[in-house]
């Protein structure tokens, strides 16, 4: 009789067999993704963003005009914004764009924006955390401290103020959301370092006389970092929410032939009665890119919580 | 309890010192100046000087740090560049609408979340836990401006029932001795602006306390799939209990406590959400004037309303934290 891998591992026991043929040991990232592969939701998501990366890469090819190509209005007999129409299926916007181009296009931005906002996020937030966790002390005092500071800023606004100080544009958007992002990592990191660091193959690595770098790199990162990788992909979906309420207070990206998502919405409050689908185009593909990184993010918390390891 | 009120509160000094230099440095690190935000980019370099020596801006960057901190010992904020008023007394003006935004959409959020999560998890796993995880998860990821945008297109422009923007009709008049409408209509006694200030409260409160109310729903879930399973609800259940009182006194008080802290948390978030909330819907909240202060590089309203937001942001965590004693008696502050 043989039965499917997942049902041997759930029973428990090795029922009188030798346990070394039943369930072959699987470390934590192979057992991770086997969990999240059989997630249908996290898979949607996976998917939703397959697909909007797969519209940012081949934007020049799937989008019928370039995002910065006019028809010009009064050949349209002046009327702003027309709607969606077999020529351009997202309607036009006040400028004479082809909507869907931008939303294609726009997909680029933002999925951009958000990928290297949260890497730099990540990046000075790990070594903060792992500065404060890791050493601990002075160190930590001052950067908790400092962790403190940015927290009692409400978000938004410290977006909106770096991108006022750095001046416009898309680096200095990345920078800014990524920024902003960076408390959350390092004070997740510090507390999963804090763990880590006590428990007893920790010890035991230290008894052994290993380096502290090695320990470091070898024994505590790896495992204090399963939850950093949840909230990198959730913060993706923020990231996405960010640029674009940047965008739609009108700091967002100047350069008009790369559209993003939020500026698109910018203009729209002035044509809300006359020209809805301005705004619901641009809406939806943002929804939909939150939803997919939101459901990934869950479904990586899951994988990877050893509560649910069986 | 009252050692770890002023414990926390001591603890709170250096972070808003913290944010007080942060932010003086970083208003003079925006390009231009209140002066260019006043007189244009063009100014006359003439007008430009004289508007920075009235402020003081023309002096050493330390010398005026050590001016703004000892008018903050003092409690004064200054003067608005732009306004010529008081900060103080345009955050006295301006946060009771943010505040009652606030408030009416963490109310929208917990009246409807704590009760959508609790019948998530007594019918786990039917249709209707199926759909509030799916509601949720779209509240959780849909943009608050771009749900504004759409309450604010199907319920004002296409249906007429709500007004779009603003918080009274003009044709209204009413006295703001607190300028939270609510209460100044009921000070007054005037019911019919009473009931238009809940009409314009409405679709923003709706469209800031639904990422609120989709996290309390979640988390209640959670929470209340946590207690249910315990042995205290199961020996409640057993001792013959009306179910209605084990859900309420057994179930429920127990589950509300990691509810309180996304209630607390969230607060904290709406501050941030009112910014965009408070431009569709025209609210002349603390969020709009803050957004316009940094427009106009209004230094003593960036100062002085960035760090009340601060103090707001670190008063509510101590709420927060004081609420789990009333909430969970085993919780003692020392």
């Amino acid at each position: 009789m043989s039965l499917p891998e997942a049902e041997i591992g759930a029973v428990g026991t090795t029922g009188g067999r030798d346990p070394a043929d039943v369930a072959p040991p699987t470390g934590l990232w192979k057992d991770a993704l086997g969990r999240l592969r059989r997630d249908r939701s996290a898979m949607a998501g996976l998917a939703v963003i397959a697909c909007f990366a797969f519209l940012a890469i081949a934007a020049p090819l799937i989008a019928p005009e370039p995002p910065s190509s006019r028809t010009y209005l009064e050949r349209l007999e002046g009327a702003c914004c027309p709607g969606p129409s077999a020529g351009h299926l997202f309607g036009l916007d006040d400028l004479g764009r082809d909507a869907l181009s931008r939303v294609i296009y726009g997909a680029r931005t933002s999925l951009l924006i958000a990928v290297v906002s949260v890497a730099i996020g990540l990046g000075i937030g790990l070594v903060l955390g792992a500065l404060a966790g890791y050493v601990g002390g002075a160190a930590d005092a001052v950067v908790m401290r400092l962790v403190d500071i940015m927290l009692a800023i409400p978000a938004l606004l410290f977006a909106i103020g770096l991108v006022a100080a750095l001046g416009p544009g898309l680096v200095q958007l990345m920078v800014a959301v990524g920024v902003v992002n960076v408390p959350i990592f390092a004070r997740l990191l510090r507390g999963s370092m804090l763990s880590v660091r006590e428990s007893d193959y920790v010890s035991a690595a230290r008894s052994l006389g290993l380096r502290p770098a090695r320990i470091l790199f070898v024994h505590v990162l790896p495992n204090a970092l399963s939850p950093v990788i949840v909230a990198a992909t959730l913060a993706m979906a923020t990231a996405i929410v960010e640029v674009a309420g940047l965008g739609f207070l009108g700091l967002g990206n100047p350069d008009p032939s790369v559209p993003e998502w939020g500026s698109m919405l910018a203009n729209t409050p002035r044509f809300l009665a006359s020209a809805p689908h301005l705004a619901l185009f641009p809406g939806i593909a943002i929804v939909l890119a939150v939803l997919g990184f939101n459901l990934i993010g869950d479904g990586l918390r899951e994988a990877l919580d050893p509560k649910f390891r069986r | 309890m009252a050692w770890y009120v002023v414990r926390r509160l001591a603890l709170a000094v250096p972070v808003l010192f913290g944010v007080s230099l942060l932010v003086f440095l970083w208003v003079r690190a925006l390009p231009g100046g209140p002066a260019q935000g006043l007189l244009g980019e063009r100014a006359d370099p003439a007008a430009v000087e004289a508007v920075e020596r009235q402020y003081g801006l023309d002096r050493p960057v330390y010398e005026q740090y050590g001016r703004y901190v000892g008018s903050l010992v003092r409690l004064e904020f200054g003067q608005s560049i732009t306004s010529h008023q008081p900060v103080l007394s345009e955050i006295a003006r301006r946060f009771p609408a943010t505040a009652e935004l606030a408030a009416a959409a963490m109310l929208f959020a917990v009246a409807a979340g704590v009760p959508l999560g609790v019948l998530a998890a007594k019918r786990r796993q039917t249709w209707v836990d199926q759909a509030s995880l799916v509601g949720s998860l779209i509240g959780i990821s849909i943009p608050i401006f771009f749900l504004a945008l759409l309450l604010k297109y199907v319920f004002a422009v296409r249906l007429g029932w709500l007004p779009s923007i603003g918080r009274l009709d003009a044709l209204l008049s009413l006295p703001h001795p607190t300028n939270l409408y609510t209460v100044d209509a009921l000070l007054a006694g005037d019911w019919e602006a009473f009931a238009d200030v809940l009409r314009h409260l409405l679709l923003p409160a709706i469209a800031l306390g639904t990422i609120p109310l989709a996290i309390i729903a979640r988390i209640t879930r959670a929470a209340v799939l946590d207690v249910i399973s315990e042995d205290y609800v199961r020996t409640a259940r057993a001792k013959g209990i009306a179910r209605r009182l084990v859900d309420r006194r057994h179930i429920l008080r127990n589950a509300l406590l990691p509810v309180s802290t996304v209630v607390g948390l969230q607060t904290g978030l709406l501050l941030s959400g009112a910014v965009l909330t408070e431009t569709v819907f025209a609210w002349g909240g603390i969020g709009t004037w803050i957004y316009d202060a940094i427009r106009f590089r209004d230094y003593p309203v960036l100062q002085g309303g960035i760090l009340f937001l601060a103090v707001l942001f670190l008063l509510v965590n101590l709420l927060v934290d004081l609420s789990y004693a009333l909430i969970d008696p085993r919780v003692r502050y020392r």
